[in-house]
């Protein structure tokens, strides 16, 4: 049974649990709201926030999410309050002293992290904004200041924009979060990058996979282990292609969710994922989606929501709910919106979240054949403006005019409009890289163009401050050269590098 | 009377041995679908793709195909027909000359033309899982679209669930694993071996072997051991008294008779030529220019003057 009540103006959800005590106070705030240019931000506010428990002997932890951060702990009753109590001291006083260590530490972390499915679908679906943020390094660390840390915690760490949880008897005692008046900040709406869907993009890696938004709901949630079973039968028990398969249905702010399916391959396998992966895609698509496997399925739905609830495992969700502005849902309520999940039910969402996909190949594979339209891997115009060729590749052209800037090769532009600019990457050498809402990028080497630097500096001259983000600098043997006169069969010169980096959107670091 | 019927003209035309092709010409040509249904549902599987292979040239098919399909979305024969069709009409943009004599402009309209076909056949597997006449469609727009060798496995992993020995099928696999697409003698070979081996006795599957030497004919050198391969193929399958005169097999006679001809077994070949009396099939003999005039040659060289 759950209970409603206020700690310090922040409203709390209590509920008795079977296991260890556990607690998380919740931030409406993630990488959803951050530009661009100052991408890692809450990340950074996190680490902090956290840096006064060291290497203490209990579980917590802190979690920064595409639209909610929380600080959670499991443990007795005192280390809870000695831990809330000390993330919102933290949040309050942030240790800038050990600003420049954890901006180290959160870029070691992302080295070895590496790229998912989930952040290249985000990228390319959503674009360089809001939750298409997943998609890109913390390119905004190097430049952060106190300021910046001050400001955004003011704005998204205050206790109007707060929830907790307690998996406990009760409040416990001395429990005191002491966090800033400020206002509740709703999750921003979801952009879009993708003029079509379905769509594909070529994803370049051994693995296969889709996502698509849809309304949220026990039908949807059903269906995205529906569609595991089915990918799992057809992938890896008749055909053997791949050996991971798995789905995940996350819900979102503004009542939709987002489906995700990712299957892997062995490289000389690509192409038999995809095949497989399009056809269980199309059967769910045209509805042949099995009636005893809803019910198996919305069964085991029952079970795990039933165990969740002994254990307090639901809170956190819920209190997701409570600072999205939907109503808190007690188990009876679910379930009983569970027993309406029928087989129909779940083919509707299955058509509308094929109508809405989004496929990432493997390798470089088309999926044009499959009925996806390829996403748009550059721009439709170069901007009005003055054309500088580069040194010793004539054919490759960049457009530099009062709207924005263009590179254009071959068949190929990019263009980023300053009006649309997502953020300007800055190295001290003079390189820059425009990258444009829709998450195209056209990037500036001035060694490669006559009046380089004078260039750059008319560029700059027109980007906003705010979207500036400062680079560390680069080695000599990074820094490209203007071509040397060219023999009949070379390889790819550093102008021809430039443009293709500039019309595949691919993270770059 | 038509130039094919004078005498030593073989016949080429499919529907001479097998007038089924003919009445389901004519119940498509009349837009009677349910007689077209009921000739194809009343087929045995392999024959039921022959058939629809056959008449996927049918003129102005599309627009009847797509109404059928309204009507039903899930008639499985509808799409498999539907998807075959515009795959001719496809590949007759495309032509069949070797690719270096294809123009950019046909090579994308041959792949638009692909993918409209597959993007019905998606549809027509996803509904009817188990028809083997619609992964046989895919296997031939999967080796256009160059969707590779592993996707081509796979399609035809489907297909040999519901049919191991399922010859309109596999001899599209068999074309794939050609040195002219995505593999090689050695895979062609493999695949034609394991084929015919698994095949029933007098089932007409080891023919594929024949198909495998007429692709890499060039290649091979051991003529001795290829000849007594393809002699132990056709006793299994053309010689042999299980051996049955139903649908394609003039074909595959024919295809043996050629395999022989051009192995200089003139016995071989000539026992077949007497066996196909007038009949004779266009392919593989078009491999070699007009189909009617070299199989006289070869029948002529062969000393089989019946």
């Amino acid at each position: 049974m759950i209970t409603h009540t206020e700690v310090d103006g922040i409203p709390a959800l209590v509920a008795p649990t079977t296991g260890p005590m556990h607690a998380g106070l919740v931030f409406r705030v993630g990488l959803a709201d951050e530009p661009l240019a100052r991408r890692g931000i809450t990340h950074l506010i996190e680490h902090l926030a956290l840096f006064s428990f060291g290497v203490a002997d209990y579980h917590y932890n802190g979690s920064t999410g595409v639209e909610h951060t929380f600080f959670h702990m499991q443990g007795a009753e005192a280390d809870i309050v000695a831990f809330l109590n000390g993330v919102c001291a933290g949040l309050h006083d942030l240790p800038m002293h050990r600003l420049a260590t954890e901006k180290e530490i959160l870029r070691t972390e992302e080295n070895g992290r590496g790229e998912s499915a989930a952040d290249a679908l985000a990228l390319w679906r959503h674009g360089a904004r809001d939750h298409g943020m997943p998609g890109y390094p913390e390119w905004g660390l190097t430049g952060l200041t106190p300021d910046d840390l001050r400001a955004w915690t003011a704005r998204y760490f205050n206790r109007r924009n707060a929830a907790l949880w307690i998996a406990g008897p009760g409040v416990p005692a001395g429990l005191q979060l002491d966090l800033p008046e400020g206002t509740r900040r709703p999750a921003p709406t979801p952009s879009s990058a993708l003029p079509v869907r379905p769509a594909y993009f070529a994803g370049g890696s051994n693995v296969v996979a889709w996502d698509a938004v849809v309304d949220r709901g026990p039908s949807t949630a059903v269906f995205a282990d529906v569609l595991k079973r089915s990918l799992f039968r057809s992938l890896r028990q008749e055909s053997g292609l791949s050996y991971h398969v798995h789905t995940e249905y996350h819900p979102r702010a503004g009542g939709r969710a987002l489906l995700t399916a990712v299957a892997d391959a062995l490289p000389e396998k690509q192409g038999a994922v995809l095949g497989g992966f399009v056809d269980v895609l199309a059967a769910a698509r045209l509805g042949q989606i099995d009636e005893a496997e809803v019910a198996t399925v919305a069964g085991q739905h029952r079970e795990e929501l039933t165990r969740a609830e002994e254990t307090g495992v639901r809170l956190p969700g819920q209190v997701f709910d409570l600072l999205d502005g939907r109503p808190v849902r007690n188990l009876d309520e679910v379930l009983a919106e569970l027993d309406t999940v029928t087989r129909d039910s779940v083919a509707a969402v299955a058509a509308a979240a094929c109508a809405d996909g989004l496929l990432m190949t493997a390798g470089r594979s088309e999926a044009d054949w499959a009925g996806y339209t390829a996403a748009p891997t550059g721009s439709e115009r170069t901007v009005d403006g003055t054309a500088y060729p580069a040194l010793g590749e004539p054919g490759i052209r960049l457009v530099a005019g009062e709207t924005g800037v263009s590179l254009a090769g071959g068949d190929s532009v990019a263009t980023v409009l300053f009006a649309e600019c997502s953020a300007v990457l800055q190295w001290p050498d003079g390189a820059r890289r425009f990258v444009g809402h829709d998450a195209v990028h056209v990037h500036v080497e001035p060694t490669l163009f006559p009046s380089g630097p004078a260039l750059v500096a008319a560029l700059d001259a027109r980007t906003h401050p705010d979207l500036r983000v400062p680079m560390p600098a680069r080695g000599p043997d990074r820094i490209p050269r203007p071509p040397a006169p060219k023999p009949a069969e070379r390889p790819p010169s550093a102008a021809e590098r430039m443009v293709t980096g500039a019309i595949r959107r691919i993270r770059g670091r | 009377m038509l130039p094919a019927m004078l005498p030593r003209q073989s016949n080429l035309d499919p529907a001479a041995a097998y007038p089924k092709i003919t009445d389901l010409r004519a119940a498509l040509d009349a837009g009677d679908w349910p007689a077209c249904r009921e000739l194809l549902d009343a087929s045995e599987q392999a024959e039921r793709t022959y058939l629809i292979t056959a008449v996927s040239d049918e003129k102005g098919l599309e627009d009847f195909l797509r109404g059928v399909l309204r009507g039903d979305p899930g008639d499985g024969t509808a799409g498999a027909l539907l998807g075959r069709h515009l795959t001719e009409a496809a590949w007759d943009i495309r032509t069949r000359v070797r690719a270096e004599h294809v123009s950019r402009e046909q090579f994308v309209a041959f792949r638009a033309g692909l993918a409209e076909a597959e993007r019905v056949l998606v549809d027509a597997a996803a509904r009817s899982p188990h028809d083997p006449a619609v992964w046989t469609a895919r296997l031939v727009t999967a080796r256009g679209l160059r969707l590779g060798l592993p996707e081509i496995r796979r399609r035809y992993g489907r297909l040999a669930e519901i049919d191991p020995h399922h010859l309109p099928g596999q001899q599209q696999v068999l074309q794939s694993l050609c040195t002219k697409w995505y593999g090689d003698a050695a895979l062609t070979y493999e695949f034609a071996k394991e084929a015919a081996a698994a095949a029933p006795a007098g089932a007409p599957n080891p023919v594929l072997l024949a198909e495998a030497y007429l692709e890499h004919s060039d290649e091979v050198t051991d003529l001795d051991r290829v000849r007594a391969e393809l002699r132990e193929a056709a006793m299994r399958s053309v010689w042999h008294p299980d051996f049955r005169r139903t649908h394609g097999w003039v074909r595959t006679m024919s295809t043996f008779a050629m395999a022989f001809s051009l192995l200089n077994d003139q016995e071989a070949a000539s026992s077949l030529f007497r066996a196909l009396g007038k009949l004779g099939s266009r392919w593989p003999w078009e491999y070699l220019g007009d189909p009617a005039a070299t199989i006289e040659k070869f029948r002529a060289r062969a000393g089989g003057d019946t």
